[in-house]
């Protein structure tokens, strides 16, 4: 698999190194190895673990998802084994892969983040943590937290203490009045990088039965569709925050291609992490990874991190 | 259940499309290569899932004037289709898919010609199992559920040629049969009247809701009748394949409950990967000696489930008639329903999805 490096593609991330900014969303690629049908994960930067709670959920009734025009509506609503499974059945498998993985932590309180994340910081095989304070599919906690900075601050500084010396990101919701408030107070409360951005909250309705097509009724709306805004919103948090503060954004929202993924990069983010896409081609994730390299080639880019915030 | 490791995205090439009758269309395909030595192994009642993401609309009068507006939407995600017949020779093996024209992503696979390439991510899912010791297999069918009840019904002949086999097909009306052949006013009785089935020796009855053909009621009256007329019937040897709607396949496993016989049904869900990592296709299924209920995934646990684990969604005819607080006590409603949803389903008088 391994092939010929003509340009050094490798990030620096928060103070790791990884061998190309590509990295696995979360909620799109399962725990660990479930995409290794299709790809080998190993080849990736980095790998973002599918949400993790204090307490496994069942997740929303079904219809879960339903397609738009260029996306895709989910309400999955956290559903997860739950910590006390995830150490016993999925860490066993995280920690034969190579590639530095991200544990994607949720809970409805200040608490149940700080107590997955403790019980995991310990652990050899993490990397880090990615903080989802911005998920628009669950009742309580979830995106309540990551609307109101005074919140963000509280919930990051808590988890900051907790996580030891991982990286911590945290995942940003795009729908508020201004990202670049909420994005400092992650800064400022210790996060060490940013994931942006989450879904959008959207309704799509059945207009036969004038019901709103998810049991959940409103879902997250990720896809080709988001991805003008995901980097209007990258490049807004890399010039008003991210890049004084030296902190690197995960830039994600309808990474699709390389030439997707390589827009995030000029825009400011350090790396980007694919999603929706996985869905419809298991492999893209790698795909963008070579692509990533052919545009360096073709464009003279010595390192990627030339590229990273080169928006004219 | 059936599953089996070697899935992947394979490129198959269309070696003929065309219309069957009605909004019936049928694809042959050709696999070569590692898709013919993954295919090959395909059970029957596994799934693929196929991307039509890249096929164009044909021409705005060759669609149906009904499906105009909706096939304008614009299609990202892949489309799960499960074949109707499966071959598999020494270098290649063809299938078949058998599709309905109804949206935006079945409009656009009728302007695939011979020649033309699809990609399909596959086989996906655990298909039907043949249990031991079944001297009689009972197919029932509703609608679009033919075709894997189709591939397991030349599996069976094949491979279980001391197993007796009758089928049971449901549809609204004759004209939303989706088979080959002529069958408005045909007659109640079982007997050869699906030719694809009639060919591999399979009789079949039929049930229309209109009585525009065979038995003018539901599929799953129609077997309960038959049952009733058997005599030296056994339950234990008998096991039931389903696959339909929802409302159908509850109905079926109600009726495979109320009779002790072992009974599969393939359910659907609307899902994005197929692959078990987006987690949309959930279906509600009961945890063995416990009130609980866990969300299983129809494409990872399923499609195809032992009938007793899965907790169907209610009918909202059921529940007007029995009252919800039955509906659950019976098994006919979970549990865990949002109650306020199926009450304000009521009060808008609707028909419960199918």
């Amino acid at each position: 698999m391994a092939k010929k490096r003509e340009v050094d593609i490798s990030v620096d991330f928060a103070g790791r190194r990884l061998a190309n900014p590509v990295f696995t969303a979360s909620g799109t690629c399962g725990y660990g190895d479930e995409l290794a049908d299709f790809m080998d994960v190993n080849r990736l930067g980095g790998f973002i673990t599918k949400s993790i709670t204090l307490q496994p959920r069942k997740g929303n009734p079904a219809p879960r998802i339903v397609e738009t025009d260029a996306g895709m509506l989910n309400a999955i609503g956290l559903a997860n084994v739950g910590l006390e499974r995830f150490v016993a059945e999925k860490l066993p498998v995280i920690a034969r892969m190579s590639v530095p993985v991200f544990v994607n932590v949720a809970g409805e309180r200040i608490d149940d983040y700080v107590a997955v994340v403790e019980r995991l910081a310990s652990e050899k095989a993490i990397a880090g943590f990615e903080l989802n304070i911005s998920c628009p599919n669950v009742a309580k906690g979830g995106i309540s937290f990551g609307r109101d900075p005074e919140q963000v601050k509280e919930i990051t500084s808590a988890v900051r203490k907790a996580a030891g010396d991982r990286i911590l990101s945290v995942k940003l919701a795009p729908a508020v009045t201004d990202i670049s408030v909420i994005a400092r107070a992650a800064v400022e409360a210790g996060a060490n990088a940013l994931s942006l951005i989450n879904t959008f909250t959207a309704m799509v309705i059945d207009i036969e039965t004038r019901r709103p097509v998810l049991a959940n009724r409103t879902g997250g709306l990720s896809g080709p569709a988001v991805k003008p805004i995901a980097v209007y919103l990258v490049n807004k948090v890399y010039n008003e925050v991210a890049k004084k503060a030296g902190i690197p954004i995960l830039g994600l929202g309808g990474i699709r291609t390389a030439s997707d993924a390589i827009e995030f990069l000029i825009a400011g983010a350090s790396a980007v992490a694919v999603g929706t896409a996985s869905f419809i081609q298991p492999d893209s994730a790698v795909r963008i990874i070579d692509g990533i390299e052919a545009y360096c080639v073709r464009h003279n880019v010595a390192r990627l991190a030339d590229l990273v915030g080169s928006l004219a | 259940m059936v599953n089996n490791k070697s899935k992947g995205v394979f490129t198959a090439t269309v070696t003929s499309n065309r219309r069957i009758r009605e909004c019936f269309w049928t694809i042959d395909l050709e696999f070569t290569g590692a898709g013919a030595a993954a295919f090959a192994e395909f059970q029957p009642g596994q799934f693929v899932q196929v991307d039509v993401s890249h096929l164009g609309l044909p021409a705005e009068d060759l669609i149906a004037p009904d499906l105009r507006d909706a096939s304008r939407r614009n299609i990202l995600l892949r489309r799960p289709f499960s074949f109707a017949d499966v071959t598999a020779g020494p270098d290649r093996t063809t299938a078949e898919l058998l599709y309905c024209v109804l949206g935006p992503a079945s409009v656009r696979l009728t302007t695939l010609s011979r020649g033309d390439s699809l990609s399909f991510l596959g086989p996906l899912g655990n298909g039907f199992s043949v249990p031991p010791g079944k001297r009689l297999a009972l197919l029932v069918v509703g609608g679009m559920g033919a075709p894997p009840i189709r591939c397991l019904a030349k599996l069976l002949k094949a491979e279980y040629p001391g197993t007796n086999v009758i089928a049971f097909i449901g549809a609204k009306t004759a004209q939303a049969l989706p088979f080959e052949g002529q069958f408005e006013e045909m007659p109640e009785r079982v007997d050869s009247f699906v030719p694809a089935l009639a060919r591999l020796g399979i009789p079949s009855a039929v049930a229309t809701d209109d009585g525009s053909a065979g038995y003018r009621g539901f599929v799953t009256e129609r077997l309960a009748q038959w049952l009733d007329e058997q005599r030296n019937w056994s339950a234990e040897g008998t096991v039931i394949y389903a696959c339909g709607p929802e409302p159908m396949l509850a109905a079926t496993a109600k009726l495979a409950a109320q009779r002790n016989i072992d009974c599969q049904v393939s359910m659907e869900r609307r899902m994005a990967c197929g692959i078990g990592v987006c987690q949309s296709c959930a279906v509600e299924c009961r945890v063995e000696g416990s009130n609980e209920t866990v969300y299983k995934l129809c494409c990872q646990d399923g499609p195809v489930f032992d009938s007793r684990t899965v907790v169907f969604d209610p009918p909202i005819q059921v529940v007007e008639e029995v009252g919800l607080a039955r509906a659950i006590k019976e098994g006919l409603a979970s549990p865990t329903v949002d109650e306020a949803r199926i009450l304000e389903a009521l009060e808008h008088g609707e028909e419960e999805r199918s």
